[in-house]
């Protein structure tokens, strides 16, 4: 028995060396090793750049999470008085978790340079602050050399650049803040977590928060943020944020970048969904091509299977034999993908080195072990041989198991390609497994039932929608094909007669050439959408605080200089008091509406209003009407709100609200609610009143200006001579975004390319697959007198036709899957691509028609004898 | 069994049906046929005539619809499949007119695969040794694409004998060959059958070939008609014939 054990385990092995030798696995070895490589290479690679990302736009905040509020949490538990949280117990799960602490208090204060004031917002920072990012800070007004640095010493402050003209001091002066005198160490060039808010971010000063006492700043009622930050791996955080949230009280916020609403965290949420949903399309594709390959191998391995069972081999040996034959086959393609999956990562990772940030390269907290070659690490690894595992396996079995099924009689009878006597369960199981196992891997991927679920019956409902539709647009063109030359006729003849296997054909073709348009196309759409948040002359600094008297020469500047600007708005501070008769005064609470980015700082104690003729720029009525188009009315005193807070204070149209301005107050309707980009760099209002309201009132004024470097001077020169009115200048911070978007793109493309390998797989293994199909066709034709030339043309013609067909089928369904996927998963503005459909139809037609034609060159090469030869 | 032990193969009143679309085809009817141990045996007949089903059943590689078939005294027509296989692996060889080699196999392997299957420990040198006696010891190491039609079917032959089968089957097995190789090949088989002792039973348009047999048996529409002597020029003709039927039906 152990011998003839040993006997099977021989014929394995030596089935696979010689198939391997001559090139006959070559397709599904490609498939499973490419599936397990973009597993590989991805979950490990783009894990990497997503942490990377992370970590570079995580500096946004300066940490992974922030806790935030506006009251100290106490240091302990007071025993008489319990508390849901302490200092003591963060710092305890903290350490517990491995995770760092930081912290830091702000607010705003006076601080004196001998007889010049100026308000600023001071800073408190803890030692290991900032967490993530860098504070740079510049020791030397000459030297142009910045440092990264953490809280100044003791006694001394490091300030923003502005503040040195302000307080007309030095680097070694002195400057008062409160009760405490503080050495100005050094300007602050970089704050990570400085506001994106145009309306409150003072100028800041930053000290150490060991110094917050002695300035005797922190009273009974003075208004502070208190942030405590925190970073550490994702799972402690997870952790930390599951043991934190249910503790925390109304007045504490909890979040990270992702939940800020800012064009970096928007960019970042779409970028991982495009991540993991090509990815997923990759891993599909592969699982098509083995598939597709295996069926394939099943047909091939007919006849051996017929020979070995006339020759007396059981059942079971022949089992055993192509298990074994599979098994090893798989292992094999397994290795391969992880060491191709392995080079991938390293050359993509260095191939986006450049633009990694700094941080990967010099933060040792989370990559001690980066140098030089990147470690994929465990997970990954799993993945990538589950998803080998299950491809070679679950997208194999029907057609291995129908091939060991196979009756010796087709060494009489010749190759039956389907086996005649199928039950209906067997039929229904043939595509059952599969269909079960890639929703295994959709839903491992994803872990996302409802998006695995959704991708995996959209994806049985188009194939089956494919199938109808491409025979009946086989039928149409046999009948224009009847009207063309011979080669055509032919082409589409066969076309036409082989319209079963061939619409199975068409439908991975069509599914290949979808999934890759679709990949394209969405790139292209993020990449649009992510270049129309920062076009090139994107706003980068604002004017605030212009007088009234001080508009016309900013214009007249802004005119002079030639330089795009946006509006000058009016700002008049006011307070919101009443909604139609009930006081709200309460309910617009500090609390709730303090720290929350773009300009809503401030919102509850006195709002930001403006008048405006016309509707601004990246703002839309979503309900009612602009005044302007409403003459009869235009009189009446009218007010437009922006979305969000009219959904927060429950504010419907119609509704009059009564602001306070001053002494005054004033009433008026609201007449529309606006949708407002928040995103835009330009000044945007909660509240935009019709001129006769607020035309006649006092007010400062406030523009966004995109000064190019060489400008720079002009602008200083300038505002030199108006010193009351602030400069708040963003480049730093638009840099820091553009590189962010420019590392998201290089990802997005690296996935592209493997998405793009796997769709070609899937087209060259089904093409392989119809071979031995056509080798008897062309063989037959050949003998009744086919000339060489006339079987060419048409095979290529049948390819094209093909190719063409699947192209205009892929082009229909991704722009409806397109169009989903843009507005349910990405919430983006949907587009349509009809330049792409011709990119489809013309790269579908050339690529299946060049792909065929090599494969068939072989055998149209071939003398007619050797074809009769190899085919009776 | 109360058979002959001289009998080798026994059919009583075989038959064979199909149902196509609702109607019933016999392809085989009332097939009495006896064959002795060492005996050689040619069945002819027209084109479609039965000769390959009734080879397939004899062989053990398709059931009768009616009637029992003996083989070496097993009853094959109430085997199971994996019994079969087993009887054939005891008692089989064959030769087909494909020659279905296993392409992926070297010449060698191909005819060492019986052996192997029959658990023979000596089954490489077997295999040469045979390929040295079909005239092919050079192209051991080669594969069925690098042969040509008559080599491959010589390797064929090597495989079939591999085992010392006690009953060769035969469809064709010079069909696809010219005729200076068809006699080689003839010569082989016979020289095999001297040397083994095998029965054989061999399925032929061949009349050269046919008549090397010591007994010839006719189809026609499915029936067995005993034959000793056949008309040269229908047979040629028939031959062609059926070239052509195939040509068009491959
Ligand atoms: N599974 C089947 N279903 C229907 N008809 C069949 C089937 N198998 C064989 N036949 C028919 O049975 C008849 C006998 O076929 P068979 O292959 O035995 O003929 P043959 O004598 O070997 O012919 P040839 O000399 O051309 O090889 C033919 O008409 C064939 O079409
Ligand atoms: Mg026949």
């Amino acid at each position: 028995m152990s011998f003839f054990m040993a006997n099977w385990v021989k014929q394995s092995i030596r089935l696979l060396k010689h198939e391997l030798k001559r090139g006959e696995l070559t397709i599904i070895v490609l498939a499973i090793a490419l599936g397990v490589a973009s597993v590989f290479s991805l979950a490990g690679f783009s894990g990497k750049i997503k942490q990377a990302l992370l970590n570079e736009s995580t500096s946004f905040i300066a940490a992974d999470r922030v806790l935030q509020t506006s009251r100290k949490i106490a240091l302990q538990d007071n025993i008489t008085q319990p508390i849901a949280l302490s200092r003591d117990a963060i710092t305890h799960k903290s350490q517990q978790l491995n995770i760092n602490q930081a912290q830091q208090v702000l607010m705003s204060s006076m601080v004196f340079a001998g007889d010049v004031m100026a308000l600023v917002e001071i800073q408190a920072i803890s030692s290991s602050y900032p967490l993530r990012g860098e504070l740079l800070v510049n020791y030397s007004i000459n030297a142009n050399e910045l440092t990264a640095a953490n809280a100044p010493e003791l006694g001394t402050v490091f300030i923003e650049e502005k503040l040195l003209s302000l307080l007309e001091v030095a680097i070694g002066d002195v400057i008062d803040i409160g009760e405490s005198s503080f050495v100005i160490k050094a300007v602050a060039k970089q704050i990570p977590d400085a506001s994106f808010s145009v309306f409150t971010s003072g100028v800041k000063v930053i000290i150490n928060i060991a110094d917050l006492d002695k300035t005797q700043l922190v009273q009974p009622g003075s208004r502070l943020t208190y942030k405590y930050l925190f970073s550490g791996d994702v799972d402690a955080i997870k952790a930390l944020t599951a043991w934190l949230e249910p503790k925390l009280n109304d007045s504490q916020r909890w979040f990270d970048i992702q939940s800020k609403q800012s064009p970096l965290a928007n960019a970042l949420n779409k970028a991982e969904k495009y991540l993991s949903l090509a990815s997923l399309l990759g891993i599909i594709l592969a699982a098509v091509a083995v598939s597709v390959a295996s069926r394939r191998y099943a047909q091939r391995h007919q006849s051996s299977v017929g020979v070995y069972k006339a020759m007396g081999a059981s059942l079971s040996h022949i089992r055993k034999l192509y298990y074994l034959h599979w098994s090893l086959l798989s292992v094999f393609s397994i290795t391969l993908g992880l060491l191709v999956g392995y080079i991938l990562a390293q050359l993509g990772f260095y191939a986006i080195q450049d633009y990694l940030p700094v941080q990967l390269t010099m933060n040792s907290v989370n990559n001690s072990n980066f140098s030089g070659l990147i470690t994929l690490g465990f997970y990954p690894l799993i993945m990538a041989v589950f998803t080998g595992l299950l491809c070679a396996l679950a997208f194999a079995i029907t057609p291995l198991q129908e091939l060991i099924a196979t009756s010796p009689l087709v060494v009489i009878r010749g190759v039956n390609l389907k086996p005649s006597n199928q039950k209906f369960r067997d039929r229904v199981g043939q595509f059952l497994i599969p269909l079960l196992a890639l929703l295994l891997l959709l839903f491992v991927f994803s872990s996302d039932l409802m998006l695995s679920v959704s991708l995996l019956i959209g994806g049985v409902i188009v194939s089956t929608l494919l199938l109808v539709f491409g025979r009946l647009l086989m039928r149409l063109s046999r009948n224009i094909g009847s009207k063309a030359g011979a080669s055509w006729h032919l082409a589409l003849a066969n076309l036409q007669r082989r319209a079963h296997a061939n619409s199975v054909q068409l439908v991975s073709f069509t599914i290949a050439i979808k999934l890759l348009l679709m990949i394209i196309v969405l790139r292209g759409a993020l990449l649009n959408e992510w270049q129309a948040q920062l076009p090139e002359q994107t706003p980068n600094v604002f004017l605030v605080n212009i007088a009234q008297s001080q508009v016309d020469h900013v214009e007249q500047f802004i005119e002079q200089q030639s330089i795009i600007a946006s509006d000058i708005y009016a700002v008049i501070r006011g307070r919101l008091t009443a909604i139609n008769s009930d006081k709200i005064a309460k309910e617009v609470s500090k609390e709730q509406t303090d720290g929350s980015d773009n300009g809503r700082k401030g919102v509850g104690r006195e709002l930001n209003l403006t008048w405006r003729e016309d509707l601004p720029k990246e703002n839309n009525v979503v309900q009612g009407k602009w005044w302007q188009n409403d003459l009869i009315d235009a009189n009446k005193p009218q007010v437009s709100i922006e979305q969000t807070l009219a959904k927060r204070l429950d504010i419907k149209l119609g509704d009059s609200l009564t602001f306070q301005l001053g002494s005054e107050v004033i009433t008026v309707d609201v007449s529309s609610i606006r949708e407002v980009n928040w995103q835009s760099m330009q000044p945007n209002f909660y509240m935009i009143f019709n001129p006769q309201v607020l035309a006649d009132y006092p007010a400062s004024y406030i523009s966004s200006l995109y000064v190019s470097a060489d400008k720079k001077v002009q602008l200083q020169n300038f505002l030199s001579a108006y010193p009351t009115i602030s400069v708040i200048d963003v480049d730093v911070m638009i840099a820091q975004l553009r590189k962010v978007i420019e590392q998201v793109s290089k990802a997005v493309e690296f996935i592209l390319v493997l998405v793009v390998f796997a769709g070609c797989l899937v087209l060259v293994a089904q093409v392989q697959a119809s071979m031995e199909e056509r080798e008897r066709e062309i063989a037959i034709l050949r003998t009744i007198g086919a000339k060489g030339a006339l079987l060419r043309n048409s095979i290529l013609l049948e390819f094209v036709a093909l190719g063409a067909i699947a192209g205009l089928m892929a082009s229909v369904a991704m722009e409806l899957t397109v169009y989903l996927l843009q507005s349910y998963l990405f919430k983006m503005q949907t587009s349509f691509h009809f330049e792409y459909w011709l990119l489809g139809i013309v790269a579908g037609a050339s690529f299946v028609g060049v792909v065929g034609l090599l494969s068939c060159w072989r055998l149209l090469n071939m003398s007619s004898v050797t074809l009769i030869r190899r085919t009776m | 069994m109360n058979l002959n032990s001289e009998i080798i193969l026994k059919t009583q009143l075989l038959a064979k049906h199909v149902m196509l679309e609702d109607k019933q085809l016999t392809l085989l009817q009332d097939i009495n046929l006896a064959v002795s141990t060492g005996e050689t045996i040619a069945i002819v007949g027209s084109s479609g005539s039965g000769k390959t089903t009734l080879l397939s059943i004899l062989a053990g590689l398709d059931l009768p619809s009616y009637g029992e078939v003996y083989l070496k005294n097993k009853p094959l027509h109430q085997l199971n499949e994996e019994q079969r296989s087993q009887v054939r692996a005891d008692h089989v060889g064959f030769i087909f007119q494909q020659f279905l080699l296993i392409s992926s196999l070297t010449a060698l392997e191909n005819v060492m695969l019986p052996a192997e299957l029959a658990n023979d420990d000596n089954a490489k040198q077997q295999a040469l040794d045979l390929l040295a006696q079909v005239g092919l010891s050079e192209r051991a190491n080669h594969f069925p694409a690098q042969l040509s039609g008559g080599e491959q079917q010589r390797v064929a032959i090597a495989r079939a004998f591999i085992t010392k089968p006690d009953i060769l089957f035969a469809d064709e097995p010079t069909g696809n060959l010219d005729k200076y190789t068809s006699t080689h090949i003839a010569d082989l088989l016979f020289d095999l059958n001297k040397q083994f002792g095998t029965t054989l039973v061999l399925v032929t348009h061949d009349l050269i070939l046919a008549q090397r047999c010591q007994r010839r048996v006719e189809m026609q529409g499915g029936r067995l008609i005993n034959k000793q002597h056949l008309d040269h020029t229908k047979s040629e003709q028939l031959n062609t014939d059926t070239k052509i039927i195939q040509a068009e039906n491959v």
